[in-house]
């Protein structure tokens, strides 16, 4: 086996008049006085996003905070089946399973919990429902929160988000 | 010895073996559904459908004999196209309710369709024969008629194992279901083995329904601790929770079952644990780390042996430990504490209920064992009570939270005689709640060990999972304890125990963990 | 009003105007950083804080910030010298308004009949009182990196400590050339020297004569004040917050409006010495006196008024330049630092000495 020696692009040596800086450094303050000048005179074409008040448009497949679907006569359509703690690789899905008093749902969550602090928002508990009934189309993100515990959705919180 | 090739692999088995235990032999796996090792032959499912050369038609493999010279091949075309059909018929009217099916992920239907079907639904959906879902079969079996596979297996264990005969096929055709007659549900104490056998999700355990995925467990082998039978078991568990118990084949023990009491024995794993050591000082519970309540148990015990003499001392051994840890007890009370007081007691006789086939009066499951470990029983026991009742004990450990027939309040009555009372238990009880120091101890998926059953047998189980809470193995209790009393034991683990244990008893000489195996061994009589 | 009581409150005043002046350019200084930073970013920067809805552009902020840090815990870690941990930034900052005192605002008006300086204190070794004052700072910074009982302060306190005095030098040498030209280190001559005319043409300020002496000056004093592109004594990456890592609540606002005060004070001193102080090009005691014989005649005090917003407006330049160039130039690394000040500006300073001497010593012949 040869070895081949290839010939890697060097930054070429720097000009007397670059090498005294003080040219450059004239030129770099222009630059940025330009823009200064410009976003002072142009407010508008800053393109920060006032966040709270104005919000980004969210592309339509982000995924964002998971909610839970209802059935037509408002319970969850989630038959606590598993099969999104068994996919979610971030442990943050806990459900508990119950018998429903309706006979023909059998079985409901009886908690059905996110830990939002753990969630990675990789969209595969989405994936793997078989009945559509979590998605992640809220639009929104993990919101602040001053305890761990309100980080942690129930079953009530996630039914009541709109898509 | 018939001779026979399956696709191509020779294969010699004894006479009258089906193809299916044949083919079983040489590793090649053929699906079935109504076809159980320990029950009659069916071939109702028609699943195990192979090609043997010269026979005009395929066969069913479970019902077939091999023959000399036979030529079995359960890869052609013919053999795929006919048991894909047969899944087909099988699921036609199959709600495919996975989602909500406890079955699902230990389910024959699912695996067989991943394996050999994967086939689209040529039926409508709305031309599907619905039939009654969640019925309560009696004895904690659900009932799912639209699930089943109509294979027969209940049907057959109910005829040829528990004689009771409650399940029967109804009606004709696309109806035809399993069902009960009216007013005689399921009344046996085998029941959950239905569960076990029903190769879909049709017949369910009432006890486990919904409460965990099956995926999710893992499973340890193991030695059901409900009587002196000794059923072989896997026990099942999840994060630290044990969730059921399914019998594991041992034709020597149980065969393929296990009785119902046995199968709930697996609660005193999750229930009233004690978790975390305390001390009772004037009747109030204080917490406290292991580190500091040894070296205080271990100076009263050696107190009052050395301020009373060894006779003041007493120890009470439980059958419901294993036979590593009853050797380390009797060494501890006669060599450690140089006591003759040590005695095991059992568990209540009320609870002695048996029949004729796997439930036994006695139990607990290593009464055999402390016994052949020279550990006296009944009449000794009573001789210990005796001394404690008449206050001549002054430093008493008990293992476990039984005390011979003693009711709850003679129980409490006769331990308040004894000043200083240590108990090495599992679950919360009436010892627990009138010792003066508890040391908590693993429950038995947490530990390791070996039970000699009521016919002399040793069997081993595992430990599936380390001990909840702040409990400790009761064989590290106990070796932490002697070391402390001045026994120098370098133990560590059961094997290590065993190891000693199989020197120095002649009932237990030369055998090991690896002759014991899965299935267990007589001992020496 | 008696004499000596005047003076008195003459004094106190000056000290009270000069002070809340510095003081209050902090605080515009910390709103021009943030607000500067983001516009020259393509961001808003601060727009949040309001009184009663009114945002100020983003002007409370600061004051946000120093109500916060009053308010904050006030703790002193448990390996720190206890004393010398809290007398460290008292040591950075108190060394920076004494050198205030020297600077002269304006030329001398009369109150009452009587001549007042517009300056705290004419001193006659003037600008060495300057160089000797804020060559304390030093002892604040380092002190308060070895005080804090951590790795990571006494490593960015000795970073400062290096990097200030080798800038130190270059500092002093570079200013030997004004005062050859100037013939004084008393600020209030130099100032007064800068009012006449090089050639009958361009006034004869500091930064006309001594053009290499400014920029070497400069230079030095953006290392002195440790900001970017010479900000080693901190590094989120390698040393964390530097000399004050351990520093939190009203004793890092210290050192925060130490260094700010710190630009602040350079900035009015860059432009006393090079750029004529308070006097206004071509501005006389009477008025506009152009080259070409053309004249304005102005009143008195329009006069005096154009002269002490001359020097404001220079200042707030330099001040501003401070921002310009930290969000301009990225930061050096440590041996380019040290490698520019020993190797470049110590040798080039050396030899504007001797270039100014020359030519001095030519143009007397």
């Amino acid at each position: 086996m040869t070895v081949g020696i290839k010939k890697a692009a060097r930054p070429r040596k720097m000009s007397f008049p670059e090498g005294v800086y003080l040219v450059e450094i004239a030129k770099a303050l222009w630059l940025t006085m330009s823009h200064l000048l410009r976003n002072i005179v142009r407010q508008e074409g800053i393109r920060t996003i006032e966040y709270p008040e104005v919000r980004r448009e969210m592309p339509p497949r982000f995924r964002g905070l998971h909610r839970l679907m209802k059935r037509e006569d408002g319970t969850p359509r989630c038959t606590a089946c598993f099969c999104c703690p068994t996919a979610c690789p971030a442990k943050c899905i806990t459900i508990v399973a119950g018998e429903s008093p309706d006979p023909r749902v059998e079985k409901f969550p009886v908690r059905f919990d996110i830990d939002m602090l753990r969630c990675v928002f990789c969209g595969l508990c989405v994936e793997a429902c078989p009945l559509d009934a979590i998605r992640m189309d809220t639009g929104w993100f993990t919101p602040p929160d001053d305890s761990r515990e309100k980080l942690v959705f129930t079953i009530e919180m996630l039914l009541e988000k709109r898509g | 010895m018939p001779n026979l090739t399956i696709n191509g692999v020779a294969v010699s088995v004894p006479e009258g073996t089906t193809i299916l235990s044949a083919a079983k032999q040489v590793g090649i796996h053929i699906p079935h559904y109504c076809y159980h090792t320990h029950l009659s032959v069916a071939g109702n499912c028609r699943m195990c459908q192979v090609e043997v050369e010269k026979f005009p038609k395929l066969q069913t493999a479970c019902s077939t004999v091999a023959t000399e010279g036979m030529v079995v091949r359960t890869d052609t075309e013919a053999v795929r196209k006919a048991v894909r059909g047969a899944l087909e018929f099988l699921l036609i009217h199959h709600p495919i309710d996975c989602p909500i099916c406890d079955q699902a992920g230990e389910c024959g239907l699912q695996d067989y369709y991943m394996t050999v079907g994967l086939h689209k639904s040529r039926y409508p959906l709305g031309d599907k024969i619905h039939k009654k879902k969640v019925q309560d079969a009696g004895s904690g079996i659900v009932l799912d008629a639209e699930r089943c596979i109509l294979c027969s297996r209940c049907v057959r264990f109910l005829e040829e194992v528990t004689g009771t005969r409650e399940l029967q096929f109804f009606r004709r055709g696309d109806h035809s279901e399993i069902s009960f007659f009216p007013g005689r549900p399921i009344d046996n104490h085998y029941a959950g083995n239905l569960a076990d056998i029903c190769p879909v999700g049709a017949l369910t355990s009432r006890d486990f329904r919904f409460r965990c995925r099956v995926w999710f467990l893992k499973s340890a082998e193991s030695i059901c601790t409900g009587c002196a039978r000794g059923c072989n078991i896997e026990a099942h568990f999840h994060e630290g929770v044990l969730y059921r118990y399914k019998p594991r084949v041992n034709d020597a023990v149980n065969r393929a079952w296990m009785c119902d009491f046995g199968r709930m024995e697996y609660r005193k794993a999750n229930e009233a644990r004690l978790l975390a050591p305390f001390v009772r000082e004037n009747g109030v519970e204080k917490e406290m780390p292991w580190g500091a309540l040894m070296p205080q148990v271990a100076q009263r015990l050696s107190d009052a042996v050395r301020t009373h003499g060894a006779d003041t001392v007493a120890v009470i051994a439980s059958p419901q430990l294993s036979n590593e840890e009853l050797f380390l007890v009797r060494h501890f009370a006669s060599d450690l504490l140089g006591t003759m007081n040590l005695a095991f007691t059992r568990r209540a006789p009320e609870d002695g209920f048996s029949d004729d086939f796997l439930i036994h009066p006695d139990k607990n499951p290593n009464s055999a064992g402390a016994r052949l470990l020279g550990i006296p029983g009944e009449e000794a026991f009573h001789a210990v009570a005796g001394r404690i009742s008449r206050g001549e004990i002054r430093a008493l450990v008990i293992f476990g939270n039984v005390l011979g027939a003693f009711s709850e309040k003679g129980t409490l009555e006769l331990l308040s005689k004894a000043p200083f009372i240590v108990q090495v238990g599992t679950n919360e009880g009436v010892v627990s709640r009138a010792a003066h120091a508890v040391l908590p101890s693993a429950s038995f998926v947490e530990r390791g060990g070996t039970f000699v059953n009521c016919d002399g047998r040793l069997q081993r189980f595992r430990a599936g999972f380390a001990p909840r809470g702040k409990a400790r193995n009761t064989i590290e209790i106990l070796v932490d304890l002697g070391n402390r009393l001045g026994a120098g034991w370098s133990f560590s683990g059961e094997e290590s125990v065993f190891r000693a244990l199989s020197r120095s008893e002649a009932p237990f000489r030369g055998m090991t963990y690896g002759s014991i195996g899965s299935l267990g061994r007589e001992v020496k009589r | 009003m008696t004499g000596p009581l005047f003076d008195l409150a003459v004094v106190l005043i000056r000290i009270g105007v000069v002070f809340s002046f510095c003081m209050g350019l902090v605080m515009v200084f910390v709103w021009a950083e943030r607000k500067g930073a983001a516009y020259i970013q393509d961001r808003r920067g601060p727009n949040r804080a309001s009184i009663l809805g009114w945002t100020a552009w983003g002007m409370f902020h600061p004051l946000a910030d120093a109500i916060k840090f009053l308010f904050k815990e006030d703790f002193v870690p448990d390996n720190a010298h206890r004393a010398y941990y809290v007398i460290a930034p008292m040591f950075v900052i108190a060394p920076v308004i004494l050198s205030v005192a020297v600077i002269p605002f304006g030329p001398d008006v009369s109150i009452f009949g009587r001549r007042v300086m517009l300056q705290i204190a004419d001193l006659n070794m003037g600008f060495l009182y300057v160089l000797a004052v804020s060559g304390m700072t030093v002892y604040g910074i380092v002190l308060g990196g070895w005080a804090s009982g951590s790795k990571y302060p006494l490593l960015g306190g000795l970073r400062s400590a290096a990097q200030m005095l080798s800038y130190e030098v270059s500092m002093g040498l570079s200013l030997v050339g004004i005062f050859m030209v100037f013939e004084s280190v008393r600020l209030s001559h130099i100032v007064l020297e800068q009012g006449e005319l090089l050639f009958g043409v361009i006034p004869k300020w500091g930064v006309f004569v001594q053009p290499i002496g400014f920029i070497l000056f400069l230079t030095a004093q953006y290392a002195e004040a440790n900001r970017t592109p010479f900000d080693l004594p901190e590094g989120d990456s390698e040393l964390v917050g530097g000399y004050h890592t351990e520093y939190g609540s009203f004793k890092f606002s210290m050192f925060m409006m130490g260094e700010y005060l710190h630009m602040v004070v350079s900035s009015v001193i860059v432009a006393t010495l090079f750029f004529g102080g308070w006097q206004f090009p071509y501005l006389h005691d009477t008025g506009f006196l152009f080259p070409g014989g053309f004249s304005v005649s102005l009143p008195e005090i329009v006069v005096l008024l154009m002269r002490c917003g001359s020097i404001f407006v220079k200042s707030l330049f330099f001040t501003w330049m401070y921002v310009w160039v930290r969000w301009t130039i990225p930061r050096f690394r440590y041996d380019q630092v040290m490698r520019l000040g020993w190797k470049v500006l110590l040798p080039l300073s050396l030899a504007n000495v001797f270039v100014t001497g020359l030519v001095l010593l030519l143009l007397e012949r």
